[in-house]
């Protein structure tokens, strides 16, 4: 079963996205910040994707991506980035680090399936 | 603004902003949508059932069959509203609780704790703590009806 990594600093949010994509038949993996995600990444997880909010403590969304590019085993995992931030500004900000595409929130749980299935096919 | 005028303001930014983080923590109701999903998830189990039930019953009668089906396409559709009303109100409930954030961060700065001696917290100051386009959008908005630069 394919391994999707959920960063989020709010709980409600990191509970209802591993909901759904459970029911989607992905196993999940989550952090409340972006240093968590560096902690399980280096840990030794392989997620198949990667979602993370942008606005975090400790170590927010950029910082993550720029430093998960760093780490081999991540170096290729597409990174989503889910959040209320839809300035363009942000956006190029976010590319720039690696990040593979992005989604505002709120966004529909069939159009972050979708994302997620074309990125990860569940078999 | 004398001293005593500018430490009661600071006084005023800090208990405020006690009270916003109190709110904010109310926001939380990980308990609620916790109920949702496991009612998603019993709906989900429920549907399943029915299907081995009636696989398993070759004696099925087609009635039986029929209020079968229409029962496990009710449950479907219901699971299914379930799982996008929690997943909007938990967007809806982050959005908030990331806008009670910024309000906290800028109180404490404008309390007299955070504030260094001789600064003061512009407008400026807070367009930097937003997380989202639509919160800028309303600044710029309330500059203009204020018309302020």
């Amino acid at each position: 079963m394919p391994t999707i990594l959920v960063l989020d600093d709010s709980a409600t949010m990191v509970m209802s996205l591993s909901h759904i994509l459970k029911g989607a038949g992905y196993d999940v993996e989550t952090g409340m910040n972006g240093r968590e995600g560096i902690t399980k990444l280096t840990d030794g997880v392989k997620p198949s994707v990667i979602l993370t909010d942008l606005n975090m403590p400790e170590l927010d969304g950029i910082g993550f991506i720029k430093e998960a590019r760093k780490i081999a085993s991540a170096r290729y995992t597409p990174i989503i980035v889910l959040t209320t931030e839809s300035g363009g500004r942000k956006r190029d900000e976010a590319r720039a680090a690696g990040a593979s595409g992005w989604l505002t929130k709120p966004a529909e749980p069939n159009q972050l399936l979708a994302v997620v299935k074309q990125l990860c096919p569940v078999k | 603004m004398n001293e005593t005028e500018e430490q009661n303001e600071g006084l005023v930014c800090a208990i405020l902003a006690e009270q916003v983080a109190i709110l904010r923590d109310r926001m939380d109701a990980s308990e609620a949508f916790d109920l949702l999903w496991q009612t998603s998830a019993l709906l989900s189990w429920l549907a399943g059932l029915l299907a081995d039930i009636s696989r398993e019953s070759p004696q099925i009668n087609p009635l039986q069959d029929r209020e079968r089906s229409e029962a496990v396409t009710k449950i479907t559709t219901i699971r299914q509203q379930l799982d996008h009303l929690a997943f909007f109100q938990a967007q809806r409930q982050d959005f908030a609780r990331q806008i009670a954030d910024c309000v906290i961060v800028a109180l404490e700065r404008m309390s007299s704790a955070q504030m260094p001696e001789g600064t003061r917290f512009a407008s400026a100051d807070l367009a930097a703590l937003y997380v989202s386009e639509d919160q800028r959008r309303l600044h710029e908005d309330i500059l203009l009806r204020l018309r302020v630069d």
